[in-house]
């Protein structure tokens, strides 16, 4: 019977749900400005005064980590991923999870599972700027690598989930990712005899329920961290795991090039949520398919109908509190792993690191000048840096510290399909009508 | 399967047919006769025509409503039970739609009782069956430049989800049987005969009645269970799903087509295995019969009835042995097939031009609005 995705939508009584939607989110909005840049107290000016030593003011800051900052924490080595207190961590559940993260019955029809978008062999997320979408379709994000995302405390470029757990199910059902309803996926899992012994010796219940999938999949997720890179072991200790480029490069991005005041802590994020300045994704100008969901995902974000008939790039942040100075701010994202996750942001706008550097170079311009749809809402802490082409090199090497081996994984065999009920109990039910 | 609208057209269905049902007691078997003719919105009806053969309406743009309702088996398909939306299978025979427009109730067990707009939706976003999200199909159809064409035409603005659930609908209307001999009294010696079996002696009229030949109401007449339903995880996944969606208790047990016992879910499970009375017209196309396509050939129905049906403790009193002699069978088979008119195969019915492989870009997409 469909999801309520599915359900009816007329478009005039969509707006109208729409509307009522945008008033309840709108509360949110408040505590949405604490997660990244805050509003200015007038929209034409952004006031610095609550951001840490940074601005036009003050650019040859020699490192930020030096200046004591309770609100940069120091890059660390990364500990243990945050284990969530009602899904506790069992070889058995890591492995149940694991069938299932390969399994494309978990998808409308089962024919792409979550490592078709998220491949082992591909940085654990897709190689293109926009991912693939659910046959049929093309997505219209870059999918995240699920390598680290144990570390995030809200999924997604703009964070709208707060758990893998919760994260999963809108992977799997999304229109334009898995398309797969719960009842048919839990149905399928019940007829896989592998499966209903793994559930119940897992999770102790008779059948297989697709909430319990989804715990498995989020165990198995948080098996797949990375905590021994160059960077890791330097700073714990092993001073040679680092050369003398890679701890200029470190220099560089503590200090003159700025990386710090956002991709800080273990995790080389804040976790909060800033316009950067990159510029529109180019395919939506040259891909029917694409436009295509462009407009089912402002249609199916609840947007107004005007920012529907409108809007041409992606509004980020606003999506989620609908508030103005949201736009165009996306989650910041973590610099673990990059060496295999290309291409970069949102939509994969830049394919090297190389080209990441040079932007940030130029203050959050692209090669040919391009920046933010939302230059209202570009971060004052995005400044042009004066990199030589040396100091680049640095700053590469040492994001390429970052990242430990690539950790790669065979596809495991898939438990088989099996009837449920023989012959003969169907015979005898049958006699019994 | 979490769809309150959906849910809501249940209890529709549920009114419909229980007052059906009552009627049906009081009142005589309305008389057999020719269909009364539907008024068409020809754009319309164009527009839903390219909708039905278009596989951009499923989810994984794998099938269209024709892949199961095809038009040269009277828009039903020769597998006994039906494809599925691919990585599934369903668990029942999909029905011929001609005269669909006609009907009252809809489903093999009366779930839809309202109209065809419904139905559409349900085909369309029914995980097993299009597992279509409609945003993204009207989306799709924004994206093709005839689409655009073809809805503004047909009065219904730009292409919209809401849009296709009237277009198609009007289509479905053009679905009407012509020229079968019983229509045009044009019947053989043998088809007389059979009629008067019919209406007499065999009493097939009680419940095949009015001029589709359904009273629209629910009877348990003792089908054999389809056991592929259960032996083919692909099918019994569905069933589950279904069965689940629909409340009905136990279901990873069920071995048996709960039909329209959803209706009323009695709780000693007398109402289980009823089906809603499918209209006789066109069956010369659509075998093979029953929910579960467990009949093969006509000679093997009415031999089913002659016999009194199979065994089922639900079973309709008026499912009995008939004692109808081998001439008297053959009779009510020859009756049965003169209401079976031409076949709707041709360009009027089916859409028989080609779609566009890709969504064409809209050119100077900055500029213009979504
Ligand atoms: C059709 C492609 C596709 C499939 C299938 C898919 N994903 Fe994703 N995934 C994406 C895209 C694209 C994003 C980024 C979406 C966004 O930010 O809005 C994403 C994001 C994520 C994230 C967030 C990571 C982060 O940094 O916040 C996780 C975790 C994830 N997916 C896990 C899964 C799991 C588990 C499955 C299977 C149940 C799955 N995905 C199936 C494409 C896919
Ligand atoms: C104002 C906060 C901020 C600063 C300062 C900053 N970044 Fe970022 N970074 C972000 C945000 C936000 C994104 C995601 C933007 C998007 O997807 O549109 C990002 C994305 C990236 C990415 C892409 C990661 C991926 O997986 O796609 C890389 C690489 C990166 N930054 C490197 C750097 C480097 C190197 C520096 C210093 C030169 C830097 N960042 C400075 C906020 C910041
Ligand atoms: C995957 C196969 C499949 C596809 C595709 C499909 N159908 Fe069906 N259809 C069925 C089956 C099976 C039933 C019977 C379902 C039941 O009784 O539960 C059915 C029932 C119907 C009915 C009810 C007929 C009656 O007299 O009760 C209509 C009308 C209908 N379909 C129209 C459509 C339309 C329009 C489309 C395309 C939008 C479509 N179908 C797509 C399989 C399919
Ligand atoms: C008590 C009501 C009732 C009577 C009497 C009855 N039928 Fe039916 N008939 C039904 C129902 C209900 C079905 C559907 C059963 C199912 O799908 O399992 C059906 C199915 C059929 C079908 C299959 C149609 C299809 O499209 O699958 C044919 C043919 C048929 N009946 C012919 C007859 C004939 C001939 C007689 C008289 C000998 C007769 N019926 C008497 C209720 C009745």
């Amino acid at each position: 019977m469909g999801s309520f995705n599915k359900a009816e939508q007329k478009a005039p009584i969509l707006f109208l749900i729409i509307s009522v939607v945008v008033t309840a989110v709108a509360t949110m909005a408040t505590v949405t400005f604490a997660m990244g840049d805050k509003p200015p107290a007038t929209a034409s000016k952004v006031s610095l005064t609550s951001m840490p030593a940074a601005g036009p003011t003050q650019p040859q800051v020699k490192s930020f980590a030096k200046v004591a900052n309770p609100e940069i924490p120091p890059l660390a080595p990364l500990g243990p991923p945050p284990i969530p207190a009602d899904n506790p961590m069992s070889d058995a559940k890591v492995a149940l999870g694991k069938l299932l993260y390969f399994d494309p019955r978990l998808g409308g029809d089962a024919s792409i599972s979550c490592s078709t978008c998220h491949e082992p062999e591909q940085g654990w997320s897709f190689a293109e700027g926009i991912s693939r979408g659910y046959p049929g379709t093309v997505h219209w994000r870059g999918s995240q690598p699920v390598l680290n995302s144990a570390y995030y405390n809200k999924l997604f470029a703009v964070g709208s989930t707060p758990s893998l757990e919760s994260q999963a199910p809108s992977a799997a059902r999304g229109g334009v990712a898995g398309n797969g309803e719960n009842d048919i996926m839990e149905a399928r899992l019940r007829l896989i005899p592998d499966y209903v012994n793994r559930f119940n010796d897992v999770f102790g219940e008779p059948w297989p329920t697709i909430n319990n999938a989804w715990k498995a999949i989020a165990a198995f997720e948080r098996t797949l961290v990375q905590r021994d890179t160059p960077l890791d072991k330097y700073l714990l200790g092993d001073k040679t795991a680092l050369d003398d480029q890679q701890l200029r490069g470190k220099a560089l991005y503590e200090g003159k090039a700025r990386c710090i005041l956002c991709h800080n802590g273990a995790f080389t994020t804040n976790e909060k949520y800033y316009n950067i300045g990159v510029p529109r994704a180019t395919r939506w100008e040259e891909d029917g398919l694409a436009q295509v969901t462009f407009r089912f995902e402002q249609y199916a974000k609840g947007t107004t109908e005007e920012m529907y008939r409108n809007i041409k790039d992606d509004a980020g942040l606003y999506y989620r509190n609908k508030n103005k100075w949201s736009m165009g701010k996306f989650r910041v994202p973590s610099l673990r792993y990059t060496k295999y996750t290309a291409p970069f942001m949102r939509q994969g706008q830049f394919y090297t690191l190389e080209e990441v550097i040079d932007f940030y170079d130029r203050g959050g311009f692209d090669e040919e000048g391009r920046t933010t749809s939302f230059p209202e809402t570009k971060t004052p802490l995005i400044q042009k840096l004066g990199l030589s082409d040396e100091e680049k090199e640095d700053l590469l090497f040492f994001i390429e510290a970052l990242s430990g081996d690539e950790i790669l994984m065979d596809k495991p065999k898939l438990p088989p399909y099996k009837p449920l009920f023989s012959q003969a109990e169907l015979q005898t039910a049958q006699a019994a009508k | 399967m979490v769809a309150i609208v959906t849910t809501r057209h249940c209890f529709l269905a549920v009114t419909l047919g229980v007052s059906l049902a009552i009627a049906g007691q009081a009142v005589a078997a309305p008389e057999i006769g020719p269909l009364p003719v539907l008024k068409v919105n020809e754009a319309r009806a164009e527009l839903g025509k390219r909708l039905f053969f278009d596989k951009r309406v499923s989810g994984d743009v794998g099938i269209s409503c024709a892949t199961c309702h095809e038009p040269e088996n009277g828009y039903a398909n020769k597998d006994a039970l039906s494809k599925g939306y691919p990585g599934n299978k369903h668990f029942r025979n999909a029905p011929g739609l001609i005269n669909t427009a006609h009907k009252k109730v809809w489903m093999h067990d009366g779930r839809i009782g309202t109209n065809l707009n419904d139905v559409t939706r349900e085909m369309i976003t029914e995980d097993y069956i299009m597992n279509m999200d409609m945003r993204i199909m009207q989306e799709r159809f924004k994206q093709d430049p005839l689409y655009v064409e073809m809805f503004k035409a047909a009065g219904l603005g730009e292409p919209s989800n809401g849009g296709v659930r009237k277009a198609i609908p009007e289509y479905l209307k053009t679905l009407t049987s012509r020229g079968a001999p019983f229509d045009k009294g044009t019947m053989s010696a043998s088809a007389k005969r059979g009629m008067k079996l019919f209406k007499g002696k065999a009493g097939c009229v009680a419940c095949h009645n009015g001029p589709v030949f359904t009273d629209g109401n629910a009877y348990n007449t003792g089908v054999k269970e389809n056991f592929d339903v259960w032996l083919d995880p692909q099918r019994h996944q569905a069933f589950i799903a279904y069965a689940a969606f629909m409340g009905i208790k136990n279901y990873m047990n069920l071995k048996r087509d709960p039909g329209a016992h959803l209706q009323k879910h009695a709780a000693d499970g007398s109402d289980m295995g009823r089906f809603i009375t499918p209209s006789l017209r066109e069956l010369k196309y659509t075998a093979p019969y029953m929910h579960n396509g467990m009949s093969k050939t006509l000679a093997d129905v009415v031999a089913f009835y002659n016999r009194g049906g199979d065994n089922d403790r639900n079973k309709n009193a008026r499912i009995k042995p008939l004692k109808l002699g081998k001439t008297e069978q053959q009779d009510l088979v020859v009756f049965l097939l003169a209401l079976s008119g031409e076949p709707l195969t041709g360009s009027k019915h089916v859409w028989l031009k080609a779609y566009p492989t890709e969504y064409p870009v809209i050119a100077n997409w900055l500029n213009v609005p979504n």
